[in-house]
């Protein structure tokens, strides 16, 4: 590939292993594997990755045609402190995502899966590197008012509840996570990736396709075990269900449509030529783009109880079978997976605590409502802090006791809410003792 | 460039892909086999995406071409573009999807710094060579052998 490869410096790159020791310690398990599981692949390298070659001219937005910034100070302050904000939730999603992976990695029942959703992990873990390279590299500091030592410590401190975006901040309940969250979520980066290619700021849009390349092998981590379990589960394999995959999708969607922004936002992107498209638009697409996934994956359902159908008469018969809400020759349309109308189970956006059921109903009722979402969630969702929140929100607007607007803005913010190093009381820059050659910690201030 | 020419989309492979190229394959072989699809597509995708190429007409992929950058194998030093596995539907043969699938996958190798194209062919599949000669393969220099072992 025409690529450069780069490190952060020092402090940097160990402040990234520190909290990958924390935060990922399956991480050793990679190298280890990688020949059994990805034999003659290029070893992994936790590195930043900038793609040589790419246009000089802005493509899009208000300075079309002319010269890519590479600097903050050329953007102008408006548009750096967008830029800013978008960089900083890219880091948090990379990171976050590692967190929320971590939980119930070692409980996915095939090994193969396991090591993928591993590389997944590993290379996420680059991508958050790749975001640092961008905030290290130049002086932000007349954009943020911070530090780029106080940058990366505000986004390594993150949790999973505190970060930016709501699809990073739900737990797993079940690797059937791990795989529905790469096929659903990393969809939505790819769009974000995608879209972000065009960037007018050079040094973020060299770093798109690299992490592209990488974000297609995510997907294929979710896609391509899906469409082994749900043969699995034609065939009558009673462990990874249809019906939890669905439930699965029923958690994820929501927050990836949300991941997009709201549905008329978008023109700030567009006018400063970070990205080619707005929300609504992109969300639309994607959406598109998981009804294709979910109808190969019913199309593989079928052929495994049925192979003597075409693949054209599978598709024909999914779609009977989801319409009529039929059976035939065994198989339900419970059997096939639907993905949920836009407006369900939403937070944010257009559809936020409008109460839209799974089929696109709308609900009056609030408790009707709530019981509506319990019978379409996976059941471990539903003890989360983030759903009991998520609850107490709509009943509160429902009552009339706070607004949708409110209701909204009650997410995490990007604020230092992590807390410290769980093995120090102090934060995570891992410093060399001169006369020592075993890292020590100590604080950045 | 004719209407055909201009319906037709040439674009990177995906993971959503599988089910088309699974497709396609049961109709030139006449055997579905999508566990032996899954597999391969998630091999190239960790390889590199931009590798393979795939032919959409009407947002349905009707040809596709995977493809590898390697170098180094059976002595030849040179950095190569391999085309290793190719098909285009039955109904949309014949409008040059083939040729347009090698032009982008070729596009792809010279820009990674492939100086060589390379693939092997069975002998008995005439039709494969002459479309292979048509966008430029000549024999090689090389014989392929094997010996069955099991």
């Amino acid at each position: 590939m025409n690529v450069e490869q780069t490190t952060l410096p020092k402090k940097y790159h160990d402040a990234v292993l520190h909290w990958q020791r924390h935060n990922f310690p399956d991480y050793g398990l990679l190298p280890e594997n990688w020949q059994k599981y990805f034999p003659n692949d290029p070893e992994f390298c936790l590195c930043a990755k900038m793609e040589v070659g790419m246009g000089d001219k802005v493509e899009v937005g208000d300075a079309k045609g002319e010269k890519r910034r590479e600097k903050p100070g050329e953007l102008g302050e408006e548009p750096a402190k967008h830029l800013l904000a978008i960089i900083r939730a890219q880091a948090s999603t990379e990171f976050g995502s590692i967190q929320q992976h971590e939980g119930t990695l070692a409980r996915a029942q095939d090994d193969e899966d396991r090591f993928w959703v591993l590389r997944v992990m590993a290379e996420e873990l680059r991508h958050g590197y790749q975001m640092f390279h961008l905030l290290v590299e130049q002086d932000w500091s007349g954009v943020s008012g911070q530090r780029a030592e106080e940058m990366v410590e505000e986004i390594l401190s993150m949790q999973t509840g505190s970060h930016v975006l709501d699809a990073f901040n739900l737990e797993y309940d079940s690797f059937v996570d791990n795989v529905v969250f790469a096929a659903v979520i990393d969809r939505v980066g790819k769009y974000q990736l995608s879209m972000q290619r065009v960037c007018s700021y050079k040094p973020f849009a060299a770093s798109m396709p690299p992490m592209l390349r990488e974000e297609a092998v995510h997907l294929a981590a979710g896609v391509i075990p899906m469409r082994r379990w749900v043969q699995r589960a034609a065939q009558g394999n009673a462990l990874i269900t249809v019906s939890a995959i669905q439930k699965a999708f029923n958690k994820w969607m929501p927050r990836g449509l949300e991941m997009f922004g709201h549905e008329k936002g978008g023109e700030s992107n567009i006018r400063f030529g970070f990205k080619n498209m707005k929300n609504a638009e992109a969300q639309s697409l994607y959406y598109e783009e998981c009804k294709r996934m979910v109808s190969d994956l019913n199309q593989r359902f079928i052929r495994a109880r049925l192979p003597k159908l075409s693949p054209e008469e599978a598709e024909a018969l999914a779609e009977r079978l989801r319409n009529d809400r039929s059976r035939h020759e065994g198989i339900s349309h419970e059997d096939m997976i639907q993905l949920p109308d836009r407006g369900f189970f939403r937070r944010k956006g257009d559809a936020a605590f409008t109460m839209v059921g799974f089929a696109g109903e709308t609900f009056t009722d609030v408790e009707e409502y709530v019981r509506h979402l319990a019978a379409h969630l996976p059941e471990p969702y539903l003890h989360s802090r983030d759903m009991k929140q998520y609850v107490e929100s709509l009943r509160q607007v429902a009552a009339g006791t706070m607004t949708t607007e409110q209701a909204m803005k009650k997410m995490p913010a990007l604020k230092r809410v992590g807390g410290m190093c769980p093995c120090s009381k102090s934060v995570r820059w891992v410093m060399e003792v001169a006369e020592e050659s075993v890292p020590a910690v100590r604080s950045a201030n | 460039m004719n209407a055909v020419a201009e319906q037709i989309r040439i674009r990177s492979l995906t993971e959503l892909d599988v089910a088309r190229i699974v497709a396609i394959d049961e109709r030139l072989t006449g055997v579905y086999r999508p566990e032996v699809w899954e597999r391969r597509i998630m091999y190239y995708l960790r390889r590199d995406p931009d590798a393979c190429q795939v032919a959409e007409m009407g947002g349905k992929v009707v040809g596709f071409m995977l493809s590898d950058l390697r170098g180094g194998e059976f002595g030849l030093e040179e950095t190569s573009g391999w085309v290793e596995r190719f098909g285009v539907d039955p109904d949309f043969q014949g409008r040059s999807i083939g040729r347009r699938l090698f032009e982008a996958v070729v596009d792809h190798m010279k820009r990674q710094g492939a100086t060589a194209m390379r693939t092997l062919v069975e002998r008995s599949d005439s039709d494969l060579a002459s479309f292979l000669r048509a966008v430029g393969f000549e024999d090689a220099p090389l014989t392929a052998l094997e010996m069955r072992i099991g």
